[in-house]
């Protein structure tokens, strides 16, 4: 074959997704975990199956159902978001990945991959709501899994924007490189915060950014991409707290 | 007798290792290619005689796999089955000239589907 190998581009899941409700986005991007746990129970009921690959497939099922509760409770969560009262508390972003990280290594080991914690500064707060930070960070994290190939690590990385003013909370894949055109479609969406579809990431439907870029606004914050020759960084900024500045 | 190798196009790492989990068991010689780019790439080395293909996948969708195929004489001619969540929304009648020979509902489908459409496809 020649070298134009991949080149195509195709809009088909544009055309799918676009426009839709994001009710019907929702039961899609619930389809393909569902779908995951009926194939391995419907294998397990089989009962063909040595006892270590029994225990494997039951792990798999487990964790496939945690992210699929995961998407339903961000979802929950951002539906109510207008009239949910949070608290923006001074949050300490190393402390925090580092919990995140603790909770998402059984699932990426079970992917036979790893996710690191990269930070310059340890001695950094930002302005922030635990919990809907803790969300996006789980769900860019959770998309990179999907992204990354073969045996990749994912990176979440602290950095500081704005001469220390703004905190950025990235989380880093190496998966294949991101088209200009699919970049610039991404960046638009993420920009406008639609529900329509993600062409990067064509498998997703999207929704997960598009609730994360709610829960981002609701903490004065934002979230963007940055685009790399071998993957993708998707970032949230957040106002850095003055309070260390004050001690 | 050689067995019958099938590529399985698919990003979800752990549906692909079951689907491959399902074809060994009946027979097939399955092999496993997480995006498009990756397959295009293993269509060249493994040859093989059918294509199992999701539709929506990262990096490239299979749509770009298939007008890659279509391409050349050779891989042209490798059926595919695609396998996907989409299946209500396409018509294998359109398709069929692209090589699609048979379409599965993902989110309806038995283990046992997988194998018959190889079968279906390979006779």
């Amino acid at each position: 074959m020649s070298a134009t190998k991949g080149e195509h581009k195709h809009n088909f899941e544009g055309a799918i997704f676009g426009g839709l409700p994001s009710l019907v986005v929702a039961a899609h991007e619930l389809k393909a975990p569902l779908a995951l746990v009926r194939q391995l129970s419907l294998t397990l009921e089989d009962g063909d199956i040595s006892v270590d690959e029994q225990k494997h497939m039951l792990r798999q099922i487990s964790l496939t159902s945690e992210r699929a509760l995961r998407l339903t409770s961000d979802l929950t969560r951002s539906v109510r978001l207008p009239e949910a009262l949070f608290t923006l508390e001074p949050i300490n972003p190393q402390q925090l990945c580092e919990d995140i990280i603790r909770d998402l290594t059984p699932l990426f080991s079970a992917h036979d991959r790893q996710v690191k914690l990269t930070s310059r500064r340890r001695s950094l707060l930002l302005v922030g709501n635990r919990d809907l930070l803790r969300r996006i960070i789980m769900n860019f994290s959770d998309n990179a899994l999907n992204y990354a190939e073969g045996d990749a690590r994912v990176e979440i990385k602290i950095d500081t924007r704005n001469s220390g003013q703004v905190i950025r909370l990235g989380v880093r894949d190496y998966g294949p490189a991101v088209s200009k055109d699919i970049f610039k479609s991404l960046r638009s969406k993420l920009l406008v915060s639609s529900t329509t579809t993600i062409h990067a990431r064509p498998q997703s439907s999207g929704l997960g950014l598009y609730i994360v870029g709610q829960f981002a606004t609701a903490m004065n914050g934002n979230i963007g991409v940055t685009r790399h020759r071998d993957g993708a960084t998707f970032y949230v900024d957040l106002l850095a707290s003055n309070q260390l500045s004050l001690l | 007798m050689n067995k019958k190798s099938v590529l399985i196009v698919e990003d979800d790492k752990w549906l692909a290792e079951q689907y491959a989990r399902v074809l060994k068991s009946a027979g097939y010689e399955p092999t496993i290619s997480l995006h498009a780019l990756a397959a295009i790439e293993v269509v060249d080395d493994v040859h093989p005689d059918a294509i199992i293909l999701d539709v929506l996948l990262a990096g490239s969708t299979a749509f770009a796999l298939i007008h890659e195929l279509q391409t050349y004489e050779d891989t042209g001619k490798i059926p595919i089955i695609l396998c996907t969540h989409l299946a209500g929304e396409l018509s294998l009648e359109n398709l069929k000239p692209y090589g699609v020979r048979r379409i599965i509902d993902k989110s309806v489908m038995v283990p046992d589907d997988l194998v018959l459409a190889v079968k279906s496809v390979l006779l």
